[in-house]
């Protein structure tokens, strides 16, 4: 299982690296949502070449929804990618899929909407399309057993650590507030945001805004230490957003089997939960969940 | 090809208003694979019901099966879309692959990809009409100027939303509610999460006051739009809102009628006077939504206020005797004898009355009508269409 990371800057590569890191996901500075480390293609080229120097893998993070005017961008870009040596394009709106499929990459996709994959027939669907699907975020274990039984015919990856995303709006909320609070001069992009429901004191959600939207993640962060023994993921996600570096690179580690779960999970445990893996969600509005 | 106008209905009754008053389409769910889990109340038998009334009035009849299906959900898929072609319905409006293939693998039912796909592209549109879907529901994010690109390029149809709720999410991509509520979202469960009350917090320092952080957004009215859209050629033009009450659905459907029939005649009125049509029965706040690119602060809804809508929905007509000029009413709100009333027929026509006395179906002299379902009778020198409904001018 390949153990995928995110970088906040080139000068700690090698260091992910020896920590057992063995695919970089690069952001792209324009069709990347949520970027961590934004590259223009130039900077994009060094970082790559300095990646596949100590022989490991790159991906491209391509996670905006493209709307009609995104179109030439994105064409643009998967015309540069074409000339690099990338081993993946991790992708949120199938358009890209299609757009690369135009440009003979289709085999490097990485479907990853974050919900849409949900059953066995996705599967059958992206199996002969693309490289790989990532498992939608809001199923059970058991649900993507079933899934990865179906066929073994794509490459199967969870993003299953850190602070998992659960909402994206092409609206820019935190700015919108501060307009119509009159908060003059007031910073709205950054990682510092977090937001609290009125029933629900004590608990603080992380919000993201940047230049295509606003994201809100769960309050907890995941993790998966176990579960990835049990089922044949080909890449591990691992969200860096909101993380202290330190117990980033302790994930990193403990995944890759040089710390125990258990050491990281008594050091950082207290913020971790399951997500969904162990537990199902309501279709209706029934008696059980009513608010 | 003449623009279609597309309405919800949550009931056979709704649906069948949404048709008299004007709508060429409306969309359905069935109760097992439609997101409006509340809604979606149409047995097969309903669904044949309403079919061969709307196929009498050459209308159409579509059924949503727009949410993301996992694995259990697709038990009894196979039978239910033989089900719905063998009934004719004219398309079902779908999101997963499962739904799609299956579809085209075992039916030759029409396509139509749910907005729950978001998407905002021709190259996508495109890619589905290739896959056999005929419309595209394009994502409320799109803008007027996006609209335009794409429809200039699709091979697809499009479908627009004009009115009702928004999602502020892109749609299809939100578990807010399933991490909050453990509702999932994107199969009927959504608990509207987005439209709590929240706190916002910069490092730890509070920026909102008394949890006023809202990410809620107003309804999408389009009214001023809708002329660019039938300039465009766009296929069909989408109402919201299969929750919505039948005055709701007759008052909005009725409004947009008048506009698109005006539109056709030449004779456009005033944009103020489709929108004081629909504020009779519109209670949420509205705005443009993307139609002009980004959202502004007037998009969104900060201090959750509910507009009264300017007129009360107090019966419906059930008949009218030509002979003794008598009017059967059934009654949904309350009303009293002396109230102006203003009857709205479903051929757009208006009239107001003011009855000095309200009767019972015995002939009592009432001094209110206070039953829910009563039947009242009152005078009324003109001839009025059953199913017409009747409003209390506040």
């Amino acid at each position: 299982m390949n153990i995928v990371v995110r970088i906040k800057n080139q000068e700690e590569i090698k260091h992910l690296a020896d920590l057992g890191a063995d695919v970089f996901l690069l952001d792209t500075d324009v069709i990347t949502t949520k970027a961590i480390y934004p590259l223009e293609q130039n900077s994009m080229s060094h970082v790559i070449e300095k990646i596949k120097k100590i022989n490991k893998k790159v991906y491209i993070f391509i996670n905006k929804m493209i709307h009609e005017t995104d179109l030439q961008i994105l064409n643009n870009w998967l015309f540069f990618l074409k000339t690099q040596d990338v081993d993946g394009l991790v992708i949120n709106d199938f358009t890209v899929y299609v757009m690369a499929r135009d440009n003979d990459l289709s085999d490097k996709i990485i479907y990853q909407p974050g919900t849409m994959n949900t059953n066995a027939y996705d599967v059958i669907y992206l199996k002969d399309k693309i490289k790989g699907m990532t498992l939608s975020k809001e199923i059970t274990l058991d649900e993507m057993k079933a899934m990865m039984d179906s066929s073994s015919d794509i490459e199967y990856s969870l993003l299953g650590h850190g602070y998992i995303d659960m909402f994206y709006s092409k609206r820019k909320l935190i700015k919108l507030y501060s307009q119509h609070k009159d908060l003059e001069n007031f910073q709205t992009h950054g990682k510092e945001f977090t937001i609290e429901e009125k029933t629900r004191e004590g608990i603080f959600y992380p919000i993201l805004e940047d230049n295509h939207g606003t994201h809100i993640f769960r309050d907890k962060k995941l993790e998966s230490f176990n579960e990835v023994k049990h089922l044949p993921f080909h890449d591990l996600f691992l969200e860096r957003l909101f993380m202290d570096d330190q117990e980033y690179f302790d994930a990193i580690r403990t995944y890759h089997g040089q710390l125990s779960p258990k050491d990281f999970l008594d050091q950082y445990g207290q913020e971790y939960h399951k997500g969904f893996f162990y537990t199902r969600t309501e279709k209706t509005k029934g008696e059980k969940n009513e608010n | 090809m003449k623009t279609e106008l597309l309405a919800p209905a949550g009931n056979l009754i709704k649906a069948k208003i949404a048709l008299l008053y004007g709508a060429d389409a409306v969309y359905i769910g069935g109760k097992k694979f439609s997101l409006r889990a509340r809604a979606s109340n149409f047995k097969l038998s309903m669904i044949q019901d309403l079919v061969d009334y709307a196929h009498q009035m050459q209308k159409k009849v579509y059924v949503t099966m727009n949410m993301v299906f996992h694995d259990e959900d697709t038990e009894g898929l196979e039978d239910y879309l033989l089900d719905l072609e063998k009934i004719g319905v004219d398309a079902i409006i779908c999101s997963s692959m499962v739904v799609l293939e299956k579809a085209k693998a075992l039916t030759n039912l029409e396509l139509h990809l749910s907005t729950q796909f978001s998407l905002t592209n021709t190259y996508l549109a495109n890619y589905f009409y290739d896959e056999g879907v005929k419309r595209v529901v394009l994502s409320r994010e799109a803008s007027l100027e996006e609209i335009k690109m794409i429809q200039s390029k699709s091979k697809a149809d499009l479908e627009v939303f004009i009115h009702g709720g928004m999602c502020v999410s892109y749609s299809g991509r939100c578990t807010l509610s399933n991490y909050t509520v453990l509702r999932d979202a994107n199969r009927g469960g959504c608990a509207h999460t987005c439209r709590w009350l929240y706190n916002l917090y910069k490092d730890e320092t509070l920026i909102s006051e008394d949890f006023d952080f809202q990410m809620s957004s107003k309804d999408l009215e389009a009214i001023s739009y809708i002329r660019d859209l039938l300039d465009l050629g766009i296929s069909s033009l989408k109402i919201e809102g299969r929750m919505k009450s039948i005055h709701y659905i007759a008052t909005v459907v009725g409004a947009y009628r008048m506009l698109i029939d005006d539109y056709h005649a030449g004779c456009l009125r005033p944009i103020e006077a489709y929108q004081k049509e629909i504020k009779k029965a519109e209670n949420r706040l509205t705005s443009k939504g993307f139609f002009e690119g980004d959202i502004g602060v007037e998009e969104q809804l900060y201090n959750a206020r509910s507009e009264v809508p300017t007129k009360e929905f107090v019966g419906m007509v059930k008949s009218y005797d030509k002979k003794t000029k008598t009017l059967y009413i059934q009654q949904r709100n309350y009303f009293e004898p002396g109230d102006a009333l203003e009857i709205f027929m479903p051929n757009q026509q208006f009239v107001q009355i003011k009855p000095k006395k309200i009767y019972d179906e015995e002939n009592v002299a009432l001094d209110a009508a206070r039953h829910p379902l009563q039947t009242i009778k009152v005078y009324c020198p003109i001839d009025i269409e059953a199913q017409s409904l009747v409003r209390k001018i506040i």
